[in-house]
């Protein structure tokens, strides 16, 4: 915004480095006090921790209307998958490879953003995709065993067979505080300043000397990164990888995760995880109900909490206020 | 051959070309993209059903009245909804379309379930013999009021003071507001007109296919598809955009494999967009500063 008075002015109390591994320490013995179904509610929503995170890079701090996510997050759960069916590999040694094909297609996603496609234009074609790769995962049988899914068998972590929620749960707890410390660092540095900038006005970002290509195939990367790691969670989570998963009803959700909990906000992504995972397990056995709730509280949201339901949080705790989403 | 794929391909594409000229005018004046308009259609469709199955009230009755419901529908989303959140990030404007349209989809589901609704035939079933081309009447019918309509949207458009009206709004919001004309009326009206027209698409759709919640996905995806094609916020763009994509998915399927018919809009909106980033018929897009 034109005339808007620069951040490094405003002194705005943060959210300590330290929550990142306290929060972590409160939830580890929760998985000691809850069955195995809400154990398995409680790994998904990690998984959308980070699906949420990525989406949020490139919507919420580059400001871009892109809608790859879904892709990126199916890259990476068949990724992991494929490599573990058929090349044998450990579950464990296909989480970064699994981060790379996601950076990997983020980067391919940029492409048409830099060719000066915007706003819907880069919308229907970051879509569109989403919807050819999902229909390469129903014809590349040999790879994805097609339609019927690909089944993995449990994931295995430096020889230790995961074969329990509960020991999932605690991998996925360090991945995701791992990658959420990454993200947030990327964030507060010159690099994720520089994303924010683009967003509120990529032609005055521009005129200042940001290389503003550079930081979007940047963002896309590590959005795309990000999201395959949270497929190759969902892999050893599910164990059955299908093209369903992928369509564009998941898209919808991916971009509630990130709506609902609050834009540009790492805490919103927690939240909002916690709140779309949780609702539609609540009714699953009503079907259109789960729908209809899950769209009341979305239009809810944004009716009456347009920065999310983070922006809660952030009138009673000043630490919670997004610093780098402004209007 | 060719001869029948355009055939067919017009008759397939003046739906596409039908919603995409309803989001193409809801854009034009409002500025909203609404990624729910599919639900829309399947709206439409399942009014029709109710009226005419249920109610056992001749088709046309039932057509009339569902696409007044539909308009009614549009009306209440504009005023209960977006009306309040038109001043927001397009983000939030993006997701509540998404919302709208998933509630719509669970209204359907949570009365129907998951079952595929037959809808009594109401078209004569007839065919003709062109040369070796053969045109059915539900492509006569379905062509000729979708075609005859957009004539009649056309003329109202050119002539009659609501036309002017939509003219000045499409224009410039701020200016018509400046000039006193009431521009939240006219956001209104068209956000009636553009669900009413997305139903007519449900309405027609509604003897010729199978009628089921999530029907309304694919139309919107060649509809978007098709708006873009023809280059965002044209008019004619968005009825030639149909078209051809109507066409060229069933020439690639034909020609390449059927298996290309699924995504033959995607590949060809990436293509187009690769070569012409504004689209066919696009003007290049004046960036805010």
């Amino acid at each position: 915004m034109p005339g808007a008075a620069p951040v490094s002015v405003v002194r705005v109390p943060t959210l300590g480095r330290w929550v990142f591994l306290l929060v972590p320490l409160l939830v580890l013995p929760v998985p000691f006090l809850v069955n195995r179904y809400i154990q398995y509610v409680l790994n998904l929503i990690l998984v959308y921790v980070l699906v949420g995170v990525g989406f949020n890079i490139v919507i919420g701090n580059l400001g871009q209307l892109a809608f790859a996510n879904v892709a990126l997050f199916g890259l990476g759960a068949y990724a992991s998958g494929i490599l573990v069916v058929h090349a044998g590999w450990p579950w464990w040694t296909t989480i970064v490879p699994a981060g790379l094909i996601g950076a990997l297609a983020g980067i391919l996603a940029s492409l048409p953003a830099l060719r000066r496609i915007r706003l819907f234009y880069l919308a229907i074609m970051t879509m569109a995709f989403g919807e050819l790769l999902r229909w390469i995962y129903i014809r590349a049988e040999p790879l994805t065993n097609g339609s019927m899914g690909l089944a993995v068998p449990p994931p295995v972590l430096l020889g230790l067979r995961l074969s329990s929620d509960r020991s999932k749960f605690y991998v996925f707890l360090v991945l995701v505080v791992v990658v959420v410390l990454l993200t947030s660092s990327l964030l507060r540095s010159r690099f994720g300043r520089a994303f924010m900038a683009i967003r509120d006005n990529e032609l005055a970002a521009a005129a200042m000397g940001i290389p503003t290509d550079r930081y979007f195939v940047l963002a896309f990367a590590w959005s795309g990164f990000v999201v395959g790691v949270a497929g190759a969670m969902y892999t050893a989570l599910v164990g059955h990888v299908t093209p369903e998963a992928f369509n564009l009803l998941e898209l919808i959700l991916h971009f509630a995760v990130v709506m609902v909990g609050g834009l540009a906000s790492l805490a919103g992504s927690v939240i909002g995880a916690i709140v779309l995972t949780t609702t539609p397990e609540l009714f699953r056995s009503f079907p259109g109900v789960q729908e209809l709730v899950l769209s009341f509280v979305i239009i809810g949201v944004l009716l009456f909490l347009p920065r999310g339901l983070v922006s809660l949080l952030a009138r009673r705790w000043s630490v919670f206020h997004e610093r780098y989403y402004r209007e | 051959m060719l001869a029948q794929l355009v055939v067919s391909g017009i008759a397939q594409g003046v739906l596409y070309a039908l919603v995409a000229l309803s989001m193409t005018m809801l854009y034009r004046a409002t500025t909203v993209v609404n990624f729910g308009h599919g639900d829309l259609v399947m709206g439409g469709a399942f009014a029709v059903y109710v009226f005419v199955v249920y109610l056992r009230l001749p088709y046309l009755a039932g057509a009339l009245i569902a696409l007044a419901v539909l308009f009614g529908v549009g009306v209440a989303i504009h005023q209960g909804l977006m009306r309040r959140i038109m001043t927001g990030p397009h983000l939030a404007i993006a997701m509540m379309a998404l919302a709208v349209g998933y509630a719509l989809r669970g209204g359907a589901r949570m009365l129907w379930g998951r079952e595929v609704l037959p809808f009594p035939r109401i078209f004569p079933d007839r065919a003709w013999a062109i040369g070796d081309v053969v045109v059915t009447s539900d492509n006569v019918i379905v062509s000729g009021t979708v075609l005859g309509l957009m004539v009649v949207l056309l003329v109202l458009f050119n002539v009659t003071r609501i036309g002017r009206l939509l003219q000045a709004v499409f224009q410039s919001q701020r200016g018509a507001a400046l000039i006193g004309l009431n521009v939240d009326g006219v956001h209104r009206l068209v956000w009636g007109a553009a669900a009413a027209l997305a139903a007519l698409g449900g309405v027609l759709l509604a003897p010729i296919t199978l009628l089921y919640p999530d029907m309304g996905v694919w139309v919107l995806v060649r509809g978007f598809a098709a708006m873009t094609l023809g280059g965002f916020g044209s008019l004619p763009g968005a009825v030639l955009g149909g078209l051809i994509l109507g066409v060229m998915e069933l020439v690639l399927g034909a020609y390449l494999s059927t298996a290309f018919i699924d995504i033959s809009a995607y590949v060809i909106v990436i293509a187009v967009l690769l070569l012409r980033p504004d689209g066919l018929f696009g003007r290049q897009v004046v960036v805010r500063v």
